[in-house]
């Protein structure tokens, strides 16, 4: 038989004892976790409710207007939930917090409008497009300086930092006879401050959000057209695995496409309606 | 060309996230409290594994950014299968955060008191409760209240990091109230306007703390 005295254990012995402890329950902790994993939508079901994340900041897709949600991903997630037949929670996070929350699980879905990039598709897994997401310019109404896009060239531009609008501004820029000076922003609501006090010419970001902030402050915006950037689309994300998901989801988007219901969602906040792909494009970008 | 009707349309919205605001600091403020005394007396303690415990968790909890802890407790733990509702997150992050400086005010506090009172109420028969209930502790209140008061403001200020777990706090709504109506300065103005009045009303409170422990000092 072993004898066994606790009070001979040595420093180093607890200390070794503690971190095995630590291990085996970080290890059993883990293990928990990729249990919980199993099947979103199968869990969705269950549950009877759909969570879903987004930074509502981005007119005219998430609004939160006096408290309430409104914008065009509220209007299409709510027709997605009903083809689902669940309810759906909302939760309004920084972007910043929007992905790593995806992966760690803290909802199902995000539904902040996404470019689709090359570089995102290894990592997420997207739904079709639910908008369009060409990049374009915005200036100062009484700035007649800046009649097409070109008309940049030897100014100042800002633009949300790690976008993909931002990215196919600099590509543009690169090929313009004058150098562009791009400042950059932690969101576009600080550009948009910053174009109407004259401290940058022009701010860029998708045409349908530009559209709409331009509508919205009619007396200080203007949208430079045509759109300069690639042909990109806006699509909501989830994770890699969630395949069974993604699906359902889009089968429930193609069918509000059918049915009239996506093109109602198009005029109330763009004013027009226009055809969508119905499947995820092969990236430009 | 400033439009105050932005924040008058908005005020029920503000009012709201004033209130959030004003919950999550004092709850943290409160938890910041207990864990504060706690960890004060564990450095304190004649015991070298709990004074060293104690320095450590001041350390910790000064040393990384309330952000980091707050992306930590509410993301990395939920990768170990640990899943912290957001709003145990904000107020366990704000009040962990705060119990590390907390504890140090306090032991400044009672460091401030001369040891010469101590030893003699021992010399006069007083039981070591008796010394820290009737002579220690509401010294170092006293001495204490300014620089917690001056702790519990910047925390009030602090709390607009919560809304990195999702908690619709002032900073955050003034925010959402810029980007749908693209007037920033009016919301932020707003939201500024509620923040200096929570502040003034806890300036306000701990005067009136320091006059009360006033109460049978020298000065």
């Amino acid at each position: 038989m072993m004898k066994f005295d606790a009070y001979s254990l040595t420093r180093r012995d607890m200390l070794r004892t503690g971190l095995i402890g630590a291990a085996s329950a970080g290890a059993w902790l883990s293990g928990l976790g990729a249990a919980l994993a199993d099947d979103t939508l199968a869990d969705v079901k269950k549950r009877g409710e759909l969570v879903i994340a987004t930074e509502m900041q981005f007119p005219p897709f998430d609004i939160s207007d006096n408290g309430t949600y409104k914008g065009v991903d509220r209007d299409l997630i709510d027709e997605v939930v009903k083809e689902l037949g669940v309810k759906v929670k909302y939760l309004d996070l920084p972007w910043t917090s929007i992905l790593p929350g995806l992966e760690a699980k803290k909802f199902d879905i995000c539904i902040a409008p996404v470019t689709i990039t090359k570089e995102r598709m290894q990592r997420y897994l997207f739904t079709v497009p639910i908008a369009d997401a060409t990049a374009a310019l915005m200036k100062r109404a009484n700035d007649a300086s800046i009649a097409k896009p070109e008309d940049i060239a030897g100014k100042t531009v800002g633009g949300q930092k790690g976008t993909s609008q931002l990215a196919q501004l600099k590509a543009f820029a690169a090929k313009l006879p004058k150098p562009v000076e791009v400042k950059e922003y932690v969101d576009n609501n600080q550009s948009y401050a910053d174009l109407a006090a004259g401290r940058i010419d022009a701010s860029v970001n998708s045409f349908p959000n530009l559209a709409y902030a331009a509508a919205q402050r009619a007396d200080t915006f203007a949208v430079v057209t045509p759109a300069f950037g690639t042909p990109t689309y806006f699509s909501w994300v989830g994770r890699l695995d969630d395949k069974a998901l993604i699906d359902a989801v889009n089968a429930a988007i193609l069918k509000t496409e059918e049915d009239g219901r996506m093109a109602k969602i198009q005029k109330t906040w763009f004013g027009q309606s226009f055809d969508l792909p119905k499947t995820v494009p092969e990236p430009q970008l | 060309m400033m439009q105050p009707q932005v924040v008058v349309h908005s005020l029920a919205y503000l009012t709201r996230a004033a209130g959030m605001t004003m919950y999550v600091s004092l709850a943290g403020i409160a938890l910041g409290m207990a864990i504060g005394f706690v960890v004060c007396l564990a450095r304190l303690s004649a015991n070298y594994g709990l004074a060293r415990a104690g320095g450590f968790y001041v350390s910790f909890f000064r040393g990384v950014p309330l952000l980091v802890q707050l992306l930590f407790i509410y993301y990395f733990l939920a990768e170990f299968g640990v899943d912290v509702p957001a709003m145990a997150a904000a107020i366990g992050g704000l009040g962990m955060a705060s119990g590390a400086y907390q504890a140090e005010i306090l032991r400044g506090a009672l460091n401030a008191v001369p040891s010469g009172q101590a030893e003699a109420a021992t010399a006069l028969g007083f039981s070591r409760a008796e010394i820290w209930r009737r002579i220690l502790l509401p010294q170092a209140l006293r001495i204490s209240v300014p620089s917690l008061i001056n702790e519990f403001t910047l925390l009030l200020k602090a709390s607009s990091l919560v809304s990195v777990v999702g908690i619709a706090e002032l900073t955050r709504v003034s925010m959402n109230i810029a980007s749908s109506t693209y007037r920033p300065l009016e919301a932020y103005l707003g939201a500024a306007a509620f923040y200096l009045a929570i502040n003034l009303c806890l300036a306000g409170l701990g005067n009136l703390a320091e006059r009360r422990l006033a109460a049978g000092s020298l000065q």
